[in-house]
């Protein structure tokens, strides 16, 4: 069996009307139970960030950032495991925005 | 440019003309309160836009399906608030899990009764949100435009599913000037990812140095158009390949690398060589239950390779030594090109042996019976024989399904739709109307059950409305036969709740003014094909066939894929 532990998991969003409700809905179907969760505007102007604290494994963890990032709304999803984060992805975050500006063009 | 430019019009009308610049041409739909402007609007446009009346929403939406998985492309659905839009979510659910584009458009409430629980409002953003690619409320009439563009977008591009777009009464009422949009980026949104040149190259030298290579491909090979690409694959790397369910004929019947379907009702050789193969190459599919027979044992000898467009999906089920996101035709042009050219002879002689013990202990009795009842198999088989793999072929859910996925042929791709993921009985009727719309030119046959036509035989009167010329292949065997099939396997013979006493459906036919043939006898079996396929009408030919008729092979739920019964006493255990 797998251990659990807590994961902080990171979403980068647009600001979408239900998006909430749409990646909580991914932790209810597999009945994973978010510990603490927080929603607030990124130092990315435009972008939202969600932090989800969660215990569970790391397979189901991989899993659930899958679905999440898989949303059209989403930028980026990331897990750390707790207290092991690094600021790495905001700058991923970024880089991802600016060639999609580019493919855009 | 529209002429509409420039000009205030009803947000109704803006969404008929981005229906119109989407390239829309047919609509499935059911009016009520709630979209009764759209329906009005309608009417001044019904020269540019065929609204086809369904008598229930789920006969719209899997019409829809059945439509978009011809055409390739999303199809619209339009439906009122509450009770219309509740009637939908089945086959939303459906095309989430089978990957099929649709967009529904539902009415909704104004803006000022949301949230008040007004006459049919449901929360339908709230209900659809875990079955949807996209759910959306529209409000106002200026986003009209851009919803629409966007909702197509979505639906259609990446690994397709379905959206639903939500126009409440303002959205459709209030007045603002057309504007017509496209959409073709979505800065959050990366439908088709680009394949990594390392993982391709690690894939091509996997393959170079297996022995026993083994490919299981699935719809993705259509939704991508990769028909003719996987083909080369194979035939440059001399690889033998299975199919999924929806995977079914995007190859060709006769492509001598083709060895079957795989999984719970799949032939032999395909079940039996994933169990053997030193490497497995999984192409556009999921490894859903269905196909993998238990996890813990799946092709656990074999180091594997998933190609997909879905990041998720990768490691999902079954974990894999590489994973390849990308479309799958531009995947395996690559990997033609750089994998070596080979002859495997001796592993694909491996499939032989299983072939001729299906076709003794299985086939035959099935599809050549000398006596007794006729089998639903051989139904099947005769009128495969007779299209000569030209056919769409529809399937409801249960034993006609798996039989008809089992026994026709195919010679082109996009040509068989079934309910796969959701087993949604009621699909096929409905799913084959939006076929024959889709494709008029081609004959369209759906198979089956008596109980799965019940769940949606008022599309009949849809046919009768529209001339739809649909041929249905009733296989009336007095049960729910795949759960009898199961209660006499496993559950000690007990027919719970499975028993069904039929309406006179020659009678039915009659009401709804379709032509019909009833079928006892073997000798009429020809004759009654020859009579539905001698015109371009619709037709029910309602063979009654062997009542207690199970489909095998078998692989029986918890088994691994090599665990196979022949009948009800015998089995297959391959390498074991
Ligand atoms: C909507 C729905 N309800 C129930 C089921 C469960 N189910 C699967 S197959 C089956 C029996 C189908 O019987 P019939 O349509 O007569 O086809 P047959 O298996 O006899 O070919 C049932 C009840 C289902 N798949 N879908």
């Amino acid at each position: 069996m797998e251990n659990e532990k807590l994961f902080e998991i990171t979403a980068y969003t647009e600001n979408q009307v239900g998006l909430l409700s749409s990646i909580a809905g991914i932790f209810t179907r597999r009945s994973m139970n978010i510990e603490k969760l927080l929603v607030y505007p990124s130092r990315i102007n435009g972008i939202h960030k969600f932090k989800i604290t969660t215990r569970t494994t790391e397979t189901l963890c991989r899993a659930a950032v899958q679905q999440i990032e898989k949303k059209v709304d989403v930028v980026k999803a990331f897990y750390e495991i707790d207290n092991e984060r690094s600021d790495r992805e905001r700058d991923i975050v970024i880089a991802f925005l600016e060639e999609r500006e580019r493919n855009n063009r | 440019m529209s002429e509409k430019a420039g000009k205030k019009i009803t947000g109704a009308e803006i969404l008929l003309e981005s229906l119109i610049a989407q390239g829309v041409e047919t609509i499935f739909g059911y009016p009520g309160g709630q979209i009764m402007p759209v329906y009005d609007k309608l009417y001044d446009y019904q020269d540019k836009l065929h609204h086809i009346l369904v008598r229930h929403e789920q006969g719209a939406i899997h019409a829809a399906q059945g439509y978009a998985r011809v055409k390739g492309k999303p199809a619209f659905v339009i439906v009122t608030s509450g009770p219309g839009a509740t009637n939908v979510i089945t086959g939303v659910a459906d095309a989430m899990i089978d990957s099929t584009p649709v967009v529904v458009i539902a009415g909704q409430v104004s803006n000022a009764a949301l949230g008040t629980d007004a006459f049919q409002e449901t929360d339908l953003i709230g209900l659809t949100t875990p079955i949807t690619k996209w759910a959306h409320q529209v409000r106002r009439p200026e986003d009209i435009a851009e919803a629409v563009a966007r909702a197509a977008y979505i639906a259609g591009s990446g690994r397709p599913g379905p959206v639903v777009l939500d126009l409440t009464k303002d959205a459709q009422v209030g007045l603002a000037e057309y504007v017509e949009a496209k959409c073709s980026f979505i800065r959050s949104y990366v439908p088709v990812p680009e394949p990594s040149e390392e993982s391709v190259e690690e894939a091509a030298r996997m393959i170079d140095e297996a022995r026993r290579p083994f490919v299981v491909f699935g719809q993705g090979i259509t939704h991508s158009g990769a028909e003719a690409e996987l083909a080369a694959f194979l035939d440059k790397g001399d690889i033998p390949a299975g199919s999924t369910l929806l995977g079914l004929s995007a190859l060709k019947s006769d492509d001598p690398h083709y060895l079957g379907m795989v999984g719970m009702h799949g032939n032999l050789a395909p079940n039996a060589m994933t169990q053997e193969c030193d490497l497995l190459i999984a192409v556009g599919m999921r490894f859903d239950d269905r196909v993998t027979g238990t996890v813990n044992t799946y092709a656990k000898q074999a180091k594997k390779i998933h190609i997909d467009i879905d990041a998720s999906e990768i490691n999902k089920n079954i974990k894999v030594d590489l994973g390849i996101l990308g479309d799958a035709k531009e995947v395996l042009t690559r990997l033609t090109e750089k994998i070596r050219p080979r002859m495997r002879m001796g592993w694909k002689a491996a499939s032989e042996y299983c072939r001729s013990i299906e076709t003794e202990k299985v086939i035959d009795p099935e599809i050549n019976p000398e006596s007794g009842m006729i089998k639903p198999g051989e139904v099947i088989a005769r009128i495969a024989e007779s299209c000569d793999g030209k056919a769409i072929v529809v399937t409801d859910v249960g034993q006609n399904q798996m039989l008809a996925a089992r026994y026709s042929r195919f010679s082109q791709g996009r040509s068989l739709l079934s309910s796969g993921g959701l087993g949604t009985m009621g699909f096929g009727l409905p799913a084959a109307i939006g076929a024959k719309t889709a494709a008029p030119d081609r004959q369209v046959c759906l198979f089956v059950g008596d109980g799965g036509l019940q769940m949606t035989i008022q599309e009949l009167g849809t046919i009768m409305q529209e001339g739809t010329g649909v041929k249905i292949v009733l296989l009336n065997n007095n049960w729910l036969g795949n759960v009898r099939q199961w209660q006499q396997l496993f559950f000690g013979k007990r027919y719970s709740a499975t028993r069904m006493i039929n309406p006179d459906f020659e009678k039915i036919a009659q009401a709804y003014g379709l032509d019909i043939a009833t079928v006892d006898d073997r000798k009429d079996l020809a004759p009654a094909i020859a009579r539905m396929f001698a015109d371009d009408k619709p037709f029910i030919l309602n063979v009654h066939v062997e009542e207690e008729d199970n489909v095998f092979p078998m692989v029986p739920p918890g088994k691994s894929v090599n665990e196979i019964m022949l009948n009800s006493k015998e089995w297959f255990e391959y390498g074991k």
